[in-house]
């Protein structure tokens, strides 16, 4: 039972940023159609913006008089910037192929993301770009179950960002707007929606969330590297193609139950096969559910 | 009329330099091949840096009669074996004397096949799979030391010096760490010690809090992480840590980077690794250090390799006097130098052996601790 | 020329300003605290001259200042274009051949090395375009087929001892097995859910030639495996076989063209059949094809069984080249790239595909030189060359317009 509940733990924590990733894919897709490879390279891009702003403040020692505003200053940086590179690379990569098919868009944004991977690595250097340990010592230990405050964190912030984005789509005129433009371009359009500002709108909210994510990854694993982005973007892309890609509640559950799988499968069957788990749950889902957990009956869309 | 002269003129001389460019005075040259991009591109780095800097000395030193200039071919491989081909076919085509790499052991491999068929020496500084040497080429030498010498030593250090009866083992499923978790299985249970679990992670994992709860919930007395590259390692290490896992953490010669401690932090005190002797004392250790650390930073595992294979070709190639394979590689057997990993000597297969010890963490460094002749080092 | 200047000159200024941006907290930042701008400012010069020329190449194109040299070029273009369109056909193919026999006799062995990979990637590429490129699925674990022929043949090699001609048909027909199994449950979905699992099962089969250490010995991979060989009749003492093992690099190469022609003729066939046809029509709309009588599922089946078949052949050549399999050659990496040689060549395409795996194939060798600077430069060439031609180099003549982007 112990064992249980510390592995529930662990997956809830992994679910978590692989939902916040997996929100990004999703709204990009709810209103270009795209598939933004580039997005896992938003992520990693969080975690080094997030680890420079923290050793730059620790450099200046505010880390140590004041810990939580150095924190929330070096999230709210690493979403900026992310926000900042996001709609750069819209702008460049992007916009241009709105109008041409589909696949030469996913290829650009495959190219961006090698392009993006590598610039860090030539920025940055080869080598790990290493988080403080000093925040978040400890946790609770109730003998077999640890949870360690960094995970409470990490849950906690999670749930907020996923509370406030929910208010943000569902309850305000921006969020309206950009239900709006995902349904129909032109429709919204002629309401007075301007579609490019919403979709600037939308890449910069959705590599924010990224870039939270890859703070806490980096807080999490202590560390964070160029290439990181790479394998959680694609589970993050599996889960939020198995919520029903477009669907914000969606991607949520979906980077759970990933997650989750993940976790489980690898603590009670085989750890070497926890990915052939994960994606057997989505091809059984989609098999049985051909537009994803949470989708609607889309129309024929094909690549 | 004219116009169309100028143009001609125009792309003409835009092309001069490419023309003048391939011909160069008399350069000796040697390859490297080593993952330059990818997730291993830190390691691949250290290696061309330590060959860089091994030329860069062999020069000051007076070079090599009859060459004006030694120059590194540095390849990239990103630990694909397509790519890996290709690159030892590029390096046939630059008509290098030697090449000195790869790190993947899946990309020495199928390399090393086509270099010999050019009779080109190849010298890998870091693939330590026992496959590498063993199959009978000609020119293919090892600057480091073997999974087969590496496994008996780390599981002779747990049983004798930790005193551990139970292991938990960890490997993340590459030729090199899987192999070398294998050996380590296998002589531990040949010395009477149980193995509770041999489980694998994958290549590129981060997050690895399943596996370490699992190991937590076996409280094994050693827990033996075999894990390709340092970074998913110190992860690994520190995640242990935090989830409270109690077994002693044992690992080996692919951690020996000093950004292990500086990923790791804390949770890296303490931690055993194996990894083959290198005497920091020595003169010539001290000279490469002084040359190194200012220019690339902190020295790692297979930059002094890289060196030492780079030091041992050009002597090679120098008491040889030509560039021929079979007189070099005759010089090169003869070989006995002190060099900065170690003392240099090739056996008949190519092998060079390497001397496994133990090494702790202590204070944010690797401090030798245990040697399998003479026990604890003081 | 002032003129086209104005145009561009803003959105280049916020263009770079924004690079800027960019660069400097990942340059000008330190851990210790301290700020710095001289190494940003390094760079962004490198990269604003760079640019700066471009965009002056660019602004004099578009001027019609540089028509002295571009006049020139375009009319002996158009000259070339109105006598190589008088000639027929069969003599530009027959050029062509002529040109890829005499290939290897010039290039050393690094260039016939890499015209390998380039025809063995052109089975690849023409066999994803009957998945993608004619019956409309977007196929991201394409790379397993190819997996799963190579495997195959090292495999039957290794244990069984057969020669390659023999593993041949077994390496396809695995391979096409198997896209069978992929394909059946995949066929119910659409679009990016097609996308998802097709990268699922790919990552799966990988997986699974990973970790089953008793059949593909893991991650170690099969070594050992028999070049192509063949066998020749020898008289004395009777008759007996000797076997001539393909040594020389250059004539792998021969067997690799040759292999690409048949694949290149072959998918030219599907094309311009029937099934071709119904292939078309499924990609244009499905639920018209099926009222019109066309068995979707049977000819989406047969795509991916196709499309399984030429990558098992050619993965079974690829076997025999490298002597050695393992499931690093086999990531989710090289199928992205496989795709991208056929969206960037033009889907549907054959020369267009032809000429994308040559682009994809060749660039990353070309741009060895740069060391680690390659990938950079390969990813931003990437994007502008789909920002230039984003119907691929060559695109096809017969694609109609795709329902998805009517409704855009």
């Amino acid at each position: 039972m112990e064992y249980f509940i510390q592995q529930l733990i662990n997956g809830l924590t992994l679910g978590g940023m692989y939902a916040l990733i997996a929100l990004g894919y999703t709204m990009v897709y709810g209103v270009i159609q795209l598939i933004n490879f580039a997005h896992g390279e938003f992520f990693a891009a969080g975690g080094y913006a997030g680890a420079i702003a923290l050793a730059y403040f620790a450099g200046m020692g505010y880390m140590e008089s004041h810990p939580v505003l150095c924190l929330t200053g070096s999230f709210v940086l690493a979403m900026a910037y992310c926000a900042y590179l996001a709609i750069g690379v819209e702008k460049i990569a992007y916009k241009p192929l709105r109008k041409e098919s589909r696949l030469s868009a996913l290829l650009s944004a495959l190219g961006m993301s090698i392009f993006l991977s590598n610039g860090m690595m030539l920025t940055r250097g080869v080598y790990d770009e290493v988080y403080p340990s000093e925040l978040f010592q400890g946790g609770f230990d109730f003998g077999m179950v640890t949870i360690s405050y960094l995970q409470i964190t990490i849950v906690s912030l999670t749930a907020a960002l996923l509370i406030g984005l929910n208010i943000l789509v569902f309850k305000t005129k921006i969020g309206m707007a950009m239900r709006a433009t995902a349904q129909d371009k032109t429709m919204s359009a002629l309401v007075a929606i301007g579609s490019n500002r919403i979709i600037s709108l939308t890449f910069a909210i959705g590599a924010g969330l990224a870039a939270a994510a890859g703070i806490m990854y980096g807080l999490y694993y202590g560390s964070v590297k160029y290439d990181m982005g790479f394998v959680p973007g694609i589970k993050a892309f599996a889960a939020a193609v198995l919520g029903g890609i477009g669907n914000i509640t969606g991607a949520m559950i979906g980077g759970l139950v990933i997650g989750m799988v993940e976790i489980f499968g690898a603590g009670y069957i085989s750890s070497e096969y926890k990915d052939v788990f994960a994606f057997i749950i989505l091809i059984a889902v989609l098999y049985f559910k051909p537009t994803g957990i949470m989708g609607e009956n889309i129309d024929d869309t094909r690549v | 009329m004219r116009k169309r002269v100028a143009s001609i003129l125009a792309i003409g001389l835009i092309l001069v330099p490419f023309l003048f460019g391939a011909v160069y005075a008399k350069t000796l040259r040697i390859g490297s091949m080593s993952p330059l991009t990818g997730p291993y591109a830190s390691d691949g780095t250290d290696i061309k840096n330590g060959a860089l800097t091994a030329i860069e000395v062999f020069e000051e030193m007076g070079g090599i009669p009859g060459y004006d200039k030694i120059e590194l071919m540095p390849q990239d491989t990103a630990c694909d074996p397509r790519q890996a081909v290709a690159a030892a076919n590029k390096l046939i085509n630059l008509e290098v004397a030697g090449v000195i790499g790869a790190y993947c052991s899946s990309s020495t491999i199928p390399a090393s096949d086509v270099l010999d068929e050019e009779d080109i020496i190849m010298i890998t500084p870091a693939s330590t799979n026992e496959k590498v040497t063993e199959r009978g080429l000609a020119y293919m030498f090892r600057m480091c030391g073997r999974d087969d010498d590496q496994a008996p030593a780390a599981a002779k250090f747990i049983k004798e010096q930790l005193g551990g009866k139970t292991l938990f083992i960890v490997d993340d499923k590459t030729t090199y760490s899987q192999g070398l978790a294998d050996g380590v299985a296998k002589a531990a249970k040949e010395m009477g010690m149980t193995v509770l679990a041999h489980e694998h992670v994958n290549q590129g994992d981060k997050d690895f809090s399943a596996v370490l709860t699992m190991a937590k919930k076996a409280n094994a007395d050693i827990f033996y992480m075999s894990l390709q590259g340092f970074s998913p390692a110190a992860m690994m290490t520190l995640q242990a840590k935090r989830l409270g896992m109690k077994s002693q953490i044992v690992t080996q010669d692919a951690m020996f980077q000093p950004r292990f401690m500086d990923v790791a932090k804390d949770a890296a005190e303490g931690v055993y690794l194996t990894f083959g002797y290198t005497d920091p004392s020595t003169p010539e250790y001290k000279a490469f250090e002084k040359r190194y650390v200012p220019k690339y930073g902190k020295i790692a595992a297979y930059a002094t390799y890289s060196y030492d294979a780079t030091t041992a070709l050009l002597k090679a190639i120098k008491a040889a006097g030509t560039t021929d394979s079979a007189k070099v590689k005759a010089e090169l057997m003869k070989l006995d130098f002190q060099g900065v990993a170690k003392n240099v000597k090739f056996r008949e297969n190519g092998d060079s052996g390497s001397t496994y010890i133990a090494f702790k963490v202590e204070n944010g460094k690797f401090v030798p601790y245990w040697d399998p002749e003479k026990g604890l080092i003081k | 020329m002032i003129q086209e200047f104005k145009k561009v000159w803003k959105p280049y200024v916020v263009g770079m300003l924004w690079l800027l941006g960019l660069l400097w907290p990942m340059l000008g930042v330190h851990p210790d605290g301290t700020l710095s701008f001289q190494k940003t400012f390094t760079v962004w010069s490198y990269i604003l001259a760079g640019s700066f020329v471009c965009l002056v190449v660019y602004v004099v194109k578009a001027s019609g200042s540089a028509a002295f040299i571009a006049d020139p070029l375009s009319r002996a273009a158009d000259r070339m274009k109105t006598s190589a369109s008088a000639m027929p056909t069969w003599v530009w193919m027959a050029a062509l051949l002529a040109a890829c026999l005499a290939y290897p006799q010039f290039a050393g062995r690094y260039g016939t090395d890499v015209a390998i990979n380039v025809m063995l990637y052109i089975c690849l590429g023409l066999g994803l375009n009957v998945v993608v490129g004619l019956a409309g699925m977007l196929d991201l674990g394409y790379i397993a087929f190819y997996g799963v022929g190579a495997y195959t043949y090292a495999l039957l090699n290794t244990i069984y001892g057969m020669a390659f001609w023999v593993c041949l048909p077994f390496a396809a027909v695995f391979a096409c097995i198997a896209g069978c199994i992929v394909g059946y449950p995949t066929l119910r979905m659409r679009g990016d859910y097609l996308a998802i699992v097709t990268l699922g099962f790919g990552e799966i089969i990988r997986i699974i030639l990973n970790n089953w250490m008793d059949l593909t010995n893991g991650p170690n991979g099969i070594l050992g495996i028999d070049r192509i060989g063949w066998f020749r009749f020898v008289f004395e003492n009777g008759v007996t076989f000797e076997t001539i093992w393909v040594k020389k690099l250059q004539l792998f190469y021969y067997f690799s063209l040759a292999l690409a022609i048949l694949v290149a003729i072959g998918v030219n066939r599907l094309n311009f059949s029937r099934v071709g046809r119904a292939w078309e029509s499924i990609r244009e709309d499905e639920t018209a094809a099926g009222l019109m009588g066309v068995n979707t599922f049977i000819y989406k089946l047969l795509a991916y069984a196709m499309g399984a078949f030429f990558a098992g052949l050619a993965g079974a050549f690829f076997a025999a080249r490298m002597k050695f399999v393992s499931p690093e050659s086999f990531t989710f990496l090289e199928s992205a790239m496989v795709l991208c040689m056929v969206v960037l060549g033009g889907m549907g395409s054959i020369p267009g595909i032809v000429l994308g795996v040559v682009a994809l194939i060749a660039l990353p060798e070309v741009f060895r030189e740069f060391e680690s600077y390659r990938m950079l430069v390969f990813g931003s060439t990437m994007i502008i060359m789909m920002l230039f031609r984003p119907a691929g180099l060559i695109p096809a003549k017969r694609m109609g317009q795709r329902s998805e982007e009517k409704e855009g």
